[in-house]
């Protein structure tokens, strides 16, 4: 029943784009290079009159939605006029069978939840796998996942895991919400106490007898970013095969007193072990948190995202953050999955007046781990604040995409974002945007990019770019890649440190730098163990360094 | 000349000190054609003058010389004063620690060369100061002691304590008891300072042969540092000079001082952009460091300092030489007149 749909929707979808392209073959060619232009501009800073032609696209674009994306859909399809992507399409088939009839319930959540998975469905097969033609995944390589043989994890009850005590997090100072292979366990998560009003769990449990109307509202908000946000295959793919999501809700003016701990487990169940010889099953889990902050709340979230040892797995995760007016969201995200994982996460954030949004990150796990990360700015007066850091060893490729786009004055932004590479076969993806619109005068928004290549051959790709249309701005921007500070060194030198010892110090301080940023102390000593071995076994870190714990 | 040749009676007598001691020795050692034209201009005219230029190009040192000029013969007053000094009121028993002789060096990217000549002995219990325009060469003088690798010695020796420090590597340096006061100290997020000075002072411990101290220990150890100096021990949990005010970084920097227990610190500029209480607050420190066998190099730009650290000897410093060397009337002479009427009063001699 299920597949007869997609295969429905499928066909539906491809005969409108196709249409349209065969209708109106000169929008196909008008938008295209327009498309291609904004692209091109962003690799570097470019002039102001391509920087604002880039815009005037943008702005035609966003005028109407559906203009926009039929724009993209024949965009999309220009390369590959014949046909539908067989292997999204086949992926998407087994997305939808996976959702179980009794997860199509009947209460509020659950609805928005399906009706997520309708939309998702058309986007998704109107998509096309990105490749390296796709300036997004220029320099990403995702194309070996079609190679594998992807099934989403079966989710039938099996025993639950014992992870818990490995989390490194006390479960007194928390609040925990718990995904194993994307649904909620409620017997690992512990919510007890939460404020009047404010609900933390899955998204099946809401129900309009015991939902007030603003949980109903925020809803809403389930896969609908705000306009200007970037589409992503992935994110559709998430939300074709969701089966449940993790709801965050803050009523007006509350704060919630004790940070919520979101713990991400994927079993791995139906892959292959990590080095079986010829293994090429990839098991698919897509869970998503949908954080909705009302006007005045206080939320502080901790995503933490872990698994099996040795299994293969792929978690597709979507966490889309709305923050009202005044409120604040304080966001720490530790990616520590088994080195043989795939790990792509859409973070997607709407900021309104003088609200505030703050990211903290370490990302070390995974084979692939690709994150794009979306600010969305909707008053004046925001504060936005990233802090990123990860550590690609062997064989392992990690991706921030980031993208903050300010349309309203006085906002005020600072990222950092730190990559260490320590193998010759490891390779790190920065690509930074900021975004000053027309309206975003006095906008103070300061970037700066770091990274550290410990080993011959080892791969950075880093894209900063600014693109600046307000004319009375401060805005900053930095990148380097480099060895270590030479000033630093020597400093330690001159204390009778010996440079040795000094280069370990210094390599794990700049890892520390960030990770001393996170809110929580267990979570910063558990990731600066993690961050200290891993670089102690790839031999750039002497163990023995009493720096840090 | 009087005064250059009473100087030269100095040097020609044996055993008036390290300072004649050390130029036996290194009128012995190869390295004679680096010894600095004031130097040699002051013991041209000396009993054993002809000695000295044994092994080395008559006429590329007379060239060196004239080249030199005027302020050759202030140079060698200068040593001459110092030298009288130090026969009144320092008996020859206090042991040299540091002697640098004819110290030549140029940045090592642009080969520039920024210090040319430096003549320098200072002996345990002294504080000397080092003043001079900006650009003289003062700081270079510090980082080239403790052997920052942005400039490259051509020529001269420092002997410390009796070694070469040039054989050493910057962190052996600081082993031996020598410690630079930065400028303007590094920051170094990520790593805190309580890491930063149990892993100094236990690579100062392991080259001594002594124990290191495990982290207790060690507090227990800074605990007494940090009360002597009556900082707050929240400074241990702060990362290295990470967002420290002017004036924290410099008590951060005798704080290091205070745990290496160096036997001699160079001290750049640590009155610089310090207000006047903290500027108190430091200077009180460092007299508290004070011992009788330690000595200090304090490099400045003002009086005030020295009215708190009283120098035992102040030199001038100019294009890379030190130009004149006498008591705290000298730093009162330039506060008063600035370092046109010394150089005047250069000329005038």
């Amino acid at each position: 029943m299920a597949m007869a749909v997609a295969a429905v929707g499928a066909a539906v979808a491809m005969a409108g784009t196709l249409r349209q392209s065969a209708v109106a073959p000169l929008r196909v060619k008008a938008v295209v290079p327009a498309v291609r232009f904004r692209g091109a501009v962003k690799l570097g800073v470019g002039t102001r009159a391509s920087v604002a032609g880039a815009v005037k696209a943008e702005e035609s674009g966003s005028g109407s939605g559906s203009l926009r994306d039929q724009a993209e859909a024949s965009f999309s399809l220009s390369k590959d006029v014949a046909g539908p992507d067989f292997f999204i399409l086949d992926l998407a088939e087994k997305l939808e069978n996976s959702v179980e009839a009794e997860q199509q319930g009947e209460t509020l959540g659950s609805r928005a939840l399906a009706n997520l998975r309708d939309r998702s469905a058309e986007k998704a097969l109107n998509s096309r796998w990105p490749t390296s033609k796709d300036e997004a995944y220029r320099f990403t390589d995702v194309r070996f996942l079609k190679n594998l043989d992807i099934s989403p994890t079966p989710t039938h009850s099996v025993a639950t895991p014992d992870f818990a005590s490995g989390l490194g997090l006390d479960e007194t100072e928390t609040f925990r919400l718990v995904f194993v292979d994307g649904v909620i366990s409620e017997s690992l998560s512990k919510v007890d106490g939460l404020a009047d009003g404010a609900y933390v769990g899955s998204i099946c449990k809401i129900s309009a007898e015991n939902a007030g109307s603003s949980l109903s509202q925020a809803l809403e908000h389930l896969g609908k970013p705000a306009a200007g946000t970037q589409d992503d295959l992935f994110t559709f793919l998430n939300g074709l095969g969701v089966q449940d999501a993790g709801v965050i809700f803050a009523p007006e003016g509350v704060h919630i007193a004790k940070p919520i701990h979101v713990v991400y487990y994927s079993t791995g169940r139906g892959g292959s072990k990590h080095g079986e010889e010829g293994g090429t099953a990839i098991s698919l889990a897509s869970p998503r948190l949908l954080v909705v902050a009302e006007t005045g709340a206080r939320v502080e979230i901790i995503e933490q995202f872990v698994g099996a040892p040795d299994q293969t797995y792929w978690t597709n995760t979507v966490c889309e953050i709305h923050i009202a007016d005044g409120a604040e969201v304080s966001h720490s995200c530790s990616q520590e999955q088994d080195r043989g994982s795939v790990h792509i996460k859409q973070t997607q954030v709407s900021q309104g007046e003088k609200s505030t949004y703050k990211l903290v990150e370490a990302e070390i796990g995974g084979r692939l781990s690709r994150h794009n990360l979306q600010v969305i700015q909707l008053g004046p007066e925001t504060q936005t604040e990233f802090s990123t850091f990860s550590l690609s060893s062997q064989r392992q490729v990690q991706d921030l995409h980031s993208r903050l786009v300010l349309n309203h004055p006085r906002g005020i932004s600072r990222q950092l974002h730190k990559c260490i590479v320590t193998h010759r076969s490891g390779q790190a993806v920065f690509d930074g945007n900021v975004k000053v619109n027309r309206y975003a005068q006095q906008t103070d928004a300061g970037q700066l990019s770091r990274s550290l290549l410990l080993a011959q051959g080892a791969t950075v790709n880093v894209k900063p770019n600014l693109q600046i249309i307000a004319d009375d701005v401060k805005c900053t921007h930095g990148a380097a890649i480099s060895d270590l500070e030479e000033d630093q060194l020597f400093y330690f030198q001159a204390r009778g440190i010996d440079a040795l010892t000094a280069r370990s110090a210094l390599v794990f301080s700049f890892a520390a730098d960030v990770l001393q940023s996170l809110g929580n102390d267990s979570l910063q000593k558990r990731l600066e163990g993690l961050v200290k071995s891993s670089l102690a076994s790839d031999g750039v870190v002497n163990p023995n360094v009493p720096v840090g714990l | 000349m009087a005064s250059c040749s009473s100087c030269c009676q100095h040097v020609a007598t044996p055993g008036v000190g390290g300072f004649a001691a050390a130029s036996r020795r290194e009128t012995r050692a190869a390295g004679v054609q680096v010894v600095g034209a004031g130097r040699l201009q002051l013991k041209k005219g000396a009993v054993c003058g002809e000695e000295l230029f044994r092994g080395q190009s008559l006429q590329g040192l007379q060239r060196r010389v004239r080249r030199s000029g005027g302020s050759v013969a202030v140079s060698a007053n200068a040593l001459a004063a110092q030298l009288q000094e130090e026969r009144a009121e320092k008996p020859s028993e206090a042991r040299v620690i540091l002697e640098v002789q004819g110290l030549r060096a140029v940045v090592a990217d642009t080969r520039q060369e920024i210090l040319n000549g430096v003549d320098l002995v200072i002996r345990e219990g002294e504080v000397h100061a080092i003043m001079g325009k900006n650009g003289s060469g003062k700081s270079t003088l510090s980082k080239v002691l403790v052997g920052h690798p942005d400039y490259e010695v051509t020529g001269g020796t420092a002997m410390f304590k009796g070694e070469n420090l040039f054989d050493k590597e910057p962190e052996e340096r600081s082993h031996c008891g020598l410690f630079l006061s930065f400028q303007s100290p590094v920051e170094i997020p990520g790593v805190s300072n309580m890491d930063f000075l149990r892993m100094a002072c236990n690579a100062r411990r392991k080259a001594r042969s002594l124990e290191e101290l495990g982290p207790l220990e060690f507090y227990g150890f800074v605990a007494e540092k940090l009360g002597a100096l009556n900082m707050d021990p929240k400074f241990l949990d702060r990362n290295v000079n990470e967002g420290f005010s002017g004036g924290e970084k410099k008590r951060n920097e005798i704080l290091q001082l205070s745990v290496l227990e160096a036997d001699m610190a160079i001290l750049d500029e640590i009155d610089s952009g310090l207000d006047i209480d903290a500027l108190r607050d430091v200077a009180t420190a460092v007299v508290g460091l004070k011992k009788e066998n330690n000595a200090i190099l304090m490099i400045t730009h003002y009086q005030r300092l020295l009215d708190y650290i009283t120098p035992t000897y102040v030199h001038i410093m100019e294009e890379g030489r030190i130009v004149k060397t006498g008591d705290m009337s000298l730093a009162s002479q330039l506060e008063a007149g600035g370092y046109n009427a010394v150089q005047n009063l250069i000329a005038k001699n």
